[in-house]
């Protein structure tokens, strides 16, 4: 009997001599579709995506609620959906734009309120619109690196209440006075006209990618595709006609507008220069919401019994031009593609953030996607662009789409103030 | 293309016999050689394809063998249960020798070419053992500290050999040198080091350490050795230069490399075997006129790449690990034999797989 014990751990050592030949180590890292749908224990995978509604800046039924208010509602709805104990939950990254001081201190306390422990680390960081996005890279890094075991990527914003001139810090003679540097002040509106105008995208165009991310999103919200996305949150709001207070349920978007043709854009007039194409109507809503996503590896979730929504597989950051901020996504898809060996055909769904319909619409061309498999369920300029929620509120759209239509591979990717684009991979499962 | 089923018994390697241009010996094992029976397959080449001609069950797993080089009917194999074994063919059964010394695994085998009175072990234990076939006891241990996964004697001079082993080095030990706490080490070059900057061109990319399983001295140039391993590229080493890295980079496999070996008859041509289930064959660039083709498109090939090197064809036929491949020294140049965990044996012209 002691024999065979012994045998079967030298089997074992065997194993996993000859394993080691051929398990991939750092750089080795498998490449390709099939590889990517492969299952491994060390993956970082998503139990749990939800958001807020998104609704209208300074009009809508969040415009009273403050951000770390919003972030409180999402942490109660992820801790109520996914079952887990708060107190396994290490770190939360909460991305956010426009919060002064960065918000560490109230998004701290919002996590406190929401019932976590006063074990669970959390940080606030700002990479401008992909806040969201980054908050979930550094989460997904940090499991990877072994530095925790489960935490949540996060994103926030309440542009109702902190949107505005103050956000950003008088620059100094010196960043003035390179000029590089001096364009990263320069308004998106302004940029983005004068790159659409560069690189020649006719208002008309805008227009109808506008009207369609506006009949998607219609339909998307009448067929209830995003009920399983939005944890609904009852809020205080003061009635703009009669000054009074009222506690509501907000559970829609609602910025979405139905009966929006590019024929009915084209009348708006353009916001950023008298001759110019971009607009209200094909530019992203200023909104308010948040959202988030929690993380943690194969391993733990099967452990824990968590149902697994999907994985994270990769992401990439780029730098572009201060001035063609909007071309980012068209530089940072193909560097993701290239690290997971994926072609643009064989991703099913690319949800890449529509900041305006002219530098979307360029990066689709650019990049030759096709036009059905972007944005299904619509996007910012149909349901608004809180800034630093995007990113996070992007994984929850993307994966429970890609479940319903029983497809896996998605992307999510959004252009960055000052000239950055970011990109991610996910599978749904 | 000749074929030959090692049915229940998956392959690890292949020799072909020194003495005659039809006998081919394989190294086999149950499965996989995680646990179980190990099978010495002699097979012979007929008129009518492969047959066996006689085979060994062994204890334990078998990964490598080798031909002795004095005795036309005798072979060595290395066992998983740390034990070499001397079969001689023309008796049935049993062994007519073993030693057991190797603490864990002995992975390759390898008879003196010169010095036909002496061959050497390998093993997972860490060492390199110098074993007399009529003696009991080994000659001398020489310690490398890490899973051995192959080592050789030169095919040119009688004291010199060399190892490859976990730790990503290529070592090389002289016999002649004084037994002193170097034990007879007389050089250790870390095959990862990537190739010496060229000017005008970017330096290359620092590459981790990784696993060598396998190399091969090069038969007619004496201080070029090929190694490979873990990080799917082979390189060539000259051993004059040791600090000069690689004097060729051959990536192109896509898993592990498993076994490399040179021709016994052209002196840039190597035959690699891998874990990608492909059998690959390369020249290494150092033969003239093998270079201007390989210096056009520099711009579409893999970053890897250095030196003139490439992959000249490739046979993927066996549809599992390809563990073992050997060249048949008689005859037209470029018969081979190849094994691997598909339980097969395939015997074929790398000449019909070469592009034109």
């Amino acid at each position: 009997m002691a024999n065979q014990t012994g045998r079967a751990s030298a089997a074992q050592d065997r194993l996993s001599q000859v394993g080691d030949h051929i398990t991939a180590t750092g750089s080795q890292i498998p490449k390709g579709r099939a590889a990517l749908l492969e299952k491994g224990p060390d993956d970082i995978v998503v139990t749990c995506a939800l958001r807020t509604p998104i609704c209208k800046g300074g009009k809508g039924l969040l415009k009273d609620t403050a951000a770390a208010d919003l972030l409180v509602s999402a942490f109660t709805s992820l801790l109520q959906r996914s079952n887990i104990d708060p107190a396994l939950v290490e770190d939360i990254a909460v991305g956010t734009v426009l919060a002064p001081g960065g918000g560490a201190t109230e998004f701290r306390a919002a996590a406190l309120a929401a019932g976590f422990p006063v074990t669970a680390a959390v940080k606030s960081l700002n990479r401008q619109c992909s806040s969201g996005l980054q908050a979930c890279v550094d989460i997904a890094n940090e499991i990877r690196a072994g530095v925790i075991d489960i935490g949540i990527g996060a994103g926030v914003e309440s542009m109702s209440t902190q949107y505005g001139p103050q956000a950003v810090t008088e620059f100094s003679e010196l960043l003035e006075s390179h000029k590089e540097a001096a364009n990263c002040k320069v308004p998106m509106g302004v940029l983005s006209e004068a790159m659409a105008k560069s690189k020649s995208i006719p208002r008309s165009a805008q227009d109808a990618f506008a009207a369609s991310s506006f009949q998607k999103a219609v339909e998307a919200q009448k067929q209830g595709l995003f009920d399983q996305e939005i944890a609904p949150l009852t809020v205080k709001w003061t009635d703009p006609k009669t000054d009074e207070e009222k506690t509501i349920t907000v559970s829609k978007d609602d910025g979405i507008r139905a009966g929006i043709t590019a024929e009915s854009l084209a009348k708006i007039r353009p916001a950023f220069a008298k001759d110019g194409s971009i607009h209200a109507g094909n530019a992203s809503q200023i909104s308010d919401g948040a959202a988030v996503v929690l993380l943690m590896t194969r391993a733990t979730a099967l452990k824990l019994g968590q149902p697994i929504l999907g994985k994270f597989v990769q992401a990439s950051v780029v730098g572009v031009p201060p001035l063609l901020m909007g071309v980012g996504p068209a530089a940072a898809i193909p560097v993701v593609l290239a690290k997971t060996g994926l072609d643009k055909g064989e991703v099913d769904i690319y949800e890449i953030n529509e900041a305006f319909a002219s530098q979307c619409l360029y990066c689709i061309n650019e990049l030759g996607l096709d036009q059905k498999k972007i944005n299904p369920k619509g996007g910012a300029i149909a349901f608004g662009h809180p800034l630093g929620c995007t990113g996070a509120r992007q994984v929850s759209t993307l994966l429970y789409e890609l479940k319903r239509r029983g497809e896996q591979v998605g992307m999510t990717s959004m252009c960055i103030g000052t000239g950055m684009g970011m990109a991610a991979v996910w599978v749904a499962e | 293309m000749l074929e030959f089923r090692t049915q229940g018994y998956n392959g690890y390697s292949v020799k072909y016999s020194p003495f005659f241009d039809s006998r081919i010996a394989v190294a086999s094992s149950a499965n996989f050689g995680l646990v179980g029976n190990g099978r010495l397959y002699i097979l012979v080449l007929t008129a009518n394809g492969i047959a066996a001609e006689k085979w060994f069950d062994t204890q334990d797993s078998l990964f490598d063998i080798a031909w002795s080089e004095s005795h036309e009917n005798q072979i060595l194999t290395a066992s998983g249960d740390g034990s070499i074994k001397l079969f001689d063919i023309s008796l049935n059964q049993f062994p007519i020798q073993s030693w057991t010394e190797h603490a864990r695994e002995v992975f390759s085998v390898h008879w003196n070419l010169v010095a036909k009175d002496t061959f050497l072990s390998s093993s997972w234990d860490g060492t390199i053992k110098i074993w007399n076939p009529t003696r009991a006891e080994s000659l001398v241990t020489l310690p490398t500290h890490s899973c051995t996964y192959s080592a050789q004697f030169s095919p040119h001079n009688p004291s010199l050999l060399s190892a490859v082993s976990s730790d990503s080095h290529l070592r090389v030990f002289d016999l002649r040198t004084p037994a002193s706490a170097s034990n007879h080490l007389t050089l250790s070059i870390p095959t990862h080091t990537p190739p010496k900057a060229r000017m005008g061109v970017a330096p290359p990319v620092g590459i981790p350490p990784s696993e060598a399983l396998t190399h091969d001295w090069n038969k007619y140039r004496d201080s070029v050795v090929a190694t490979a391993g873990v990080d799917r590229c082979i390189r060539t080493f000259d051993i004059r230069a040791p600090g000069a890295g690689p004097v060729a980079v051959l990536p192109g496999h896509e898993y592990a490399v498993r076994k490399v070996s040179w021709s016994p008859h052209l002196s840039d041509i190597l035959l690699s075997a891998s874990y990608d289930m492909t059998c690959r064959v390369w020249t290494d660039g150092s033969a003239m006129g093998v270079g201007q083709q390989g210096g056009q498109g520099q711009g579409q090939q893999d970053p890897m790449v250095f030196g003139n090197g490439r992959e000249l064809g490739r046979m993927g036929r066996h549809t599992e690990f390809a563990t073992g491949v050997d060249w048949c020294l008689f005859g037209a140049e470029g018969w081979c034999a190849s094994v691997g965990w598909d339980e097969r044996v395939l015997v074929w012209d790398v000449r019909a797989i070469m592009g034109p």
